[in-house]
């Protein structure tokens, strides 16, 4: 048999089964949950999968109800291919209990068998059975706003709702931008929405819209919506648009493509031959007119700064009585809806009597947009009088839209009672009524003494000065100087008897030079026995003539002569020849001399 | 020299003269600006601020009669018991510190001097020995005085009513005893943030640094112990 015949015969048995198989797999009918008792409802729900589901029939079976829901459509997925698919969703509702068999609602689906319980019954397989599944709430159809259309191939679409009134140059106005989008078709929001041109401002939307289900022209979209404030920036006629990116899905082929798709019965035949790609596009709303007034410069107050809407002022003040020096809070409140970011005050830049701080404000909105809401300045104030002090009324100046004209708000005057200083009160007030510490005395308290004038004179260290390192230095140093001046000018033996031997080598010489041999010898006995006395430290009175001869040999008898001769001269007028003195001069100075040496 | 060196050395000595004088200044007491500030305390209702205050005050002025009677005042209205200085103390506390110890320079001047003039001139003995007795005098003058005020050096004021002293120095210590707000307190030691302290009664126990304020401004009496002592 040649190979051609053989795939021929097989493709001809085989045709008759495909054949079948495309019939019976385009459409089915599902039915969850399976077995509820009475009084539950159940969800029929016959899907297509060849893209067209003609409106069908209710069933009409005896002890049911049936009720149309609604369409919705999708994407099957089928061995990890999704198909796109188109659903019909009834609800079927019991009278009685039994088993009831559905019939197919269209010629390619099979019935269905529901398991219907008395809710008293204990029925083997109501127990078996899953918990099931929450009854699908009910969703609306809803139309189309109007003028707004479904863009990228039907899937969703985007409204922007604004004022139809003219708004003016600064003003807040409230929007809606709605976008809606079919699940299944969308399969993301690649941005937020976002105005069209740069000639208004939009408040920064959240991310968490306010979302909700509709069915929109037989279809489910989820909708979500964003509410807003924009504001104009020049005046003018302008057209107004919302835009928002969006991934849609999109089916490349042609009706006959798609029946050729549908006629090949088996999901896994459709996956293998399916046109759908996703893309990126940005849909656009309808263009909407806004006129933008500009604000009029007639009648426009001095303090003036940009508010545009409708507001009312308060004031107060905390607390309502406190002492001279201690500060209190001035709020000022503005309530309303408008441009809160233009809502300014300085309030007092400068107050009689009163010490003025910067004031600081914060917002307290009262929606979502900040458009409604609050806004408080707190201004510290310090009162410098003592006694009843009127703060006076301040003021606001918008722009009211409603009414087209500016508008000047005024609080009224706060009144405060200011009391005296605690630093001026005596302490006697004090104590009289408890001490300083919070028990109580008895102590008549006469006050304390006096403030002094300015004072002169100061210091940088509280530290006593003989407590102070720098300072201790001074006595120290006059102290070393004196014990230095003291340490130099201490007695020195041998500098004194050398002054004393040079005294009586003068007087010597002198009486050398005027022969007075009893003088000379007198004095040269006496600074001997005085320098010998100091050298042996004994008394010239215990030196002996044995002392001389054994201490100084025969320089000894000769000073044992000397004295001899001294004594001679004292007691019996004898006189030497005067050539002697040169002689006994150097034996003296020879000794003296020794002694210096 | 040449012009331009003379100029740089000039501008030099400018200079530094310049920084020399642009340092911060310490802060500057004087005893009638801290006995004004001790009143405004006190009528503020703030009895240890303004007993520190005056105690400040009689270190720079010791026996001001305006400082020692409002000093006796607050300490009475807060009752804290003051303790009443004897004769002697009043006799040497007399003189300013800073005063008495020019007078213990003048004093051993006097007896240096009076010492070299006896050995310069040993016939005039009387004139050097009165001297020298004199310096002696003015120097036992000073010692006393610095011996007296050396207990002030670690006194500490207490800043907040009902401090707790504790047993150990740490936060959550027992308490031993409660301070007074204004009483006068010895430093004895320090403990990273705790100071041990000796009442007059003769009570010891650990008190927050805070909690406290010295007499003499950042004194530390163990340095190696202390972390500075709040002023």
């Amino acid at each position: 048999m040649h190979w051609s015949k053989v795939i021929v015969a097989i493709l001809g048995l085989l045709a008759p089964a495909a054949y079948a198989m495309a019939q019976a797999g385009l459409a089915y009918e599902t039915i969850q949950p399976e077995h509820i008792r009475l009084g539950e409802s159940a969800t029929l729900r016959v899907t297509s999968l060849d893209g067209d589901l003609p409106n069908v029939p209710l069933p009409v079976v005896s002890g049911l109800s049936f009720e149309l829901i609604g369409r919705s459509q999708g994407l099957e997925f089928v061995n990890g291919i999704s198909i796109p698919s188109t659903s019909i969703l009834i609800r079927v509702t019991p009278q009685m209990a039994g088993i009831f068999s559905i019939p197919g609602l269209s010629p390619k689906s099979e019935p269905v068998v529901l398991d219907v319980v008395n809710p008293d019954d204990s029925n083997p397989s109501a127990l078996l059975k899953p918990k099931p599944a929450p009854t699908p709430p009910l969703v609306a159809t809803t139309p189309l706003p109007k003028g707004v259309q479904l863009k990228a191939g039907g899937g969703a679409f985007v409204q922007l709702v604004i004022p139809t009134r003219a708004v003016y140059v600064g003003e807040s106005v409230p929007v809606d931008i709605e976008v809606g989008v079919r699940p299944g078709i969308v399969t993301a929001m690649n941005g937020l929405p976002a105005l069209s041109g740069s000639d208004f401002t939009l408040n920064n939307l959240s991310k968490q819209p306010k979302r909700s289900e509709q069915v929109i022209e037989g279809s489910a979209f989820v909708v979500m919506t964003w509410h807003s404030v924009i504001a104009a920036v020049k005046p003018g006629d302008f057209s107004l648009s919302a835009e928002t990116p969006l991934s849609v899905k999109f089916n490349t082929y042609s009706a006959a493509d798609i029946a050729i798709t549908a006629r090949m019965g088996q999901p896994f035949l459709q996956g293998l031959y399916n046109g759908i790609t996703p893309k990126d596009v940005t849909i656009a709303s309808p263009s909407s007119e806004l006129k933008v007034l500009p604000l009029p410069t007639q009648g426009q107050p001095t303090d003036f700064n940009g508010a545009v809407g409708d507001f009312q002022i308060s004031s107060d003040i905390s607390p309502a009585s406190v002492a001279a020096g201690d500060p209190l809070t001035l709020r000022l409140h503005i309530r309303g809806a408008g441009n809160f970011d233009r809502v300014d005050s300085t309030m007092f830049d400068r107050l009689d009597h009163w010490k003025t701080y910067p004031a600081k404000s914060s917002f307290i909105p009262k929606d979502a947009v900040g458009y409604q809401g609050e806004k408080v300045f707190e201004q510290p104030l310090i009162a410098a009088l003592p006694g009843e002090q009127t703060i006076p009324g301040l003021g606001f100046s918008y722009f009211n839209p409603n009414t087209r004209h500016y508008e000047h708000a005024r609080t009224q005057p706060v009144k405060v009672m200011i009391a005296a200083s605690l630093a001026d009160s005596s302490l006697g007030a004090l104590a009289g009524s408890q001490s300083l510490n919070g028990a109580p005395t008895g102590q008549s308290a006469s006050g304390l003494h006096p403030d002094r004038p300015r004072p002169q004179s100061s210091v940088s260290e509280l530290r006593p000065l003989y407590f102070q390192a720098p300072f201790l230095a001074v006595p120290a140093t006059l102290a070393l100087i004196l014990a230095g001046s003291l340490f130099a000018v201490r007695r020195n033996p041998a500098r004194a008897a050398a002054k004393t031997a040079e005294r009586a080598l003068a007087q010597l010489d002198a009486a050398a030079r005027s022969g007075d041999s009893s003088s000379f010898f007198e004095v040269a006995r006496t600074a001997l026995l005085r320098t010998l006395a100091a050298r042996w430290r004994m008394s010239p009175d215990q030196i002996t003539v044995a002392e001389l001869k054994t201490r100084l040999g025969p320089a000894g008898e000769d000073i044992e002569r000397l004295c001899a001769l001294a004594d001679e001269v004292k007691y019996s007028d004898y006189e030497p020849g005067s050539t002697d003195f040169p002689r006994w001069l150097r034996l003296i100075r020879g000794q003296l001399t020794g002694e210096m040496e | 020299m040449r012009a331009p060196t003379i100029a740089m050395l000039i501008a030099g000595l400018a200079l530094w003269c310049g920084q020399t004088l642009a340092q911060p200044s310490q802060p500057r007491y004087s005893a009638d600006g801290l006995y004004n500030l001790a009143n405004s305390y006190a009528r503020a209702g703030k009895p240890g601020l303004a007993v520190l205050s005056y105690e400040r005050a009689s270190l720079l002025a010791p026996g001001d009669a305006d400082i020692e009677a409002n000093l006796e005042y607050v300490r009475a209205s807060a009752h804290v018991p003051t303790e009443p200085r004897t004769r002697f103390a009043r006799i040497v506390q007399a003189a300013n510190p800073n005063l008495a110890a020019w007078i213990g320079v003048l004093g051993i001047a006097l007896v240096g001097g009076g010492l070299l003039a006896r050995k310069l001139a040993p016939r005039f003995r009387g004139l050097p020995a009165g001297g020298v007795l004199l310096g002696c005098a003015l120097i036992a003058l000073t010692v006393s005085n610095a011996m007296l005020l050396w207990p002030r050096m670690h006194e500490a004021v207490v800043l907040i009513n009902q401090t707790p002293a504790r047993v150990s120095p740490v936060p959550m210590g027992d308490t031993a005893f409660v301070l007074r707000e204004a009483e006068t307190v010895t430093i004895t030691a320090e403990h990273e943030d705790f100071i041990l302290i000796r009442t007059r009664g003769g009570l010891t126990g650990w008190v927050a640094r805070a909690n406290l304020g010295t007499v003499v401004p950042q004194i530390s009496v163990y340095p190696l112990q202390s972390k500075g002592i709040p002023r």
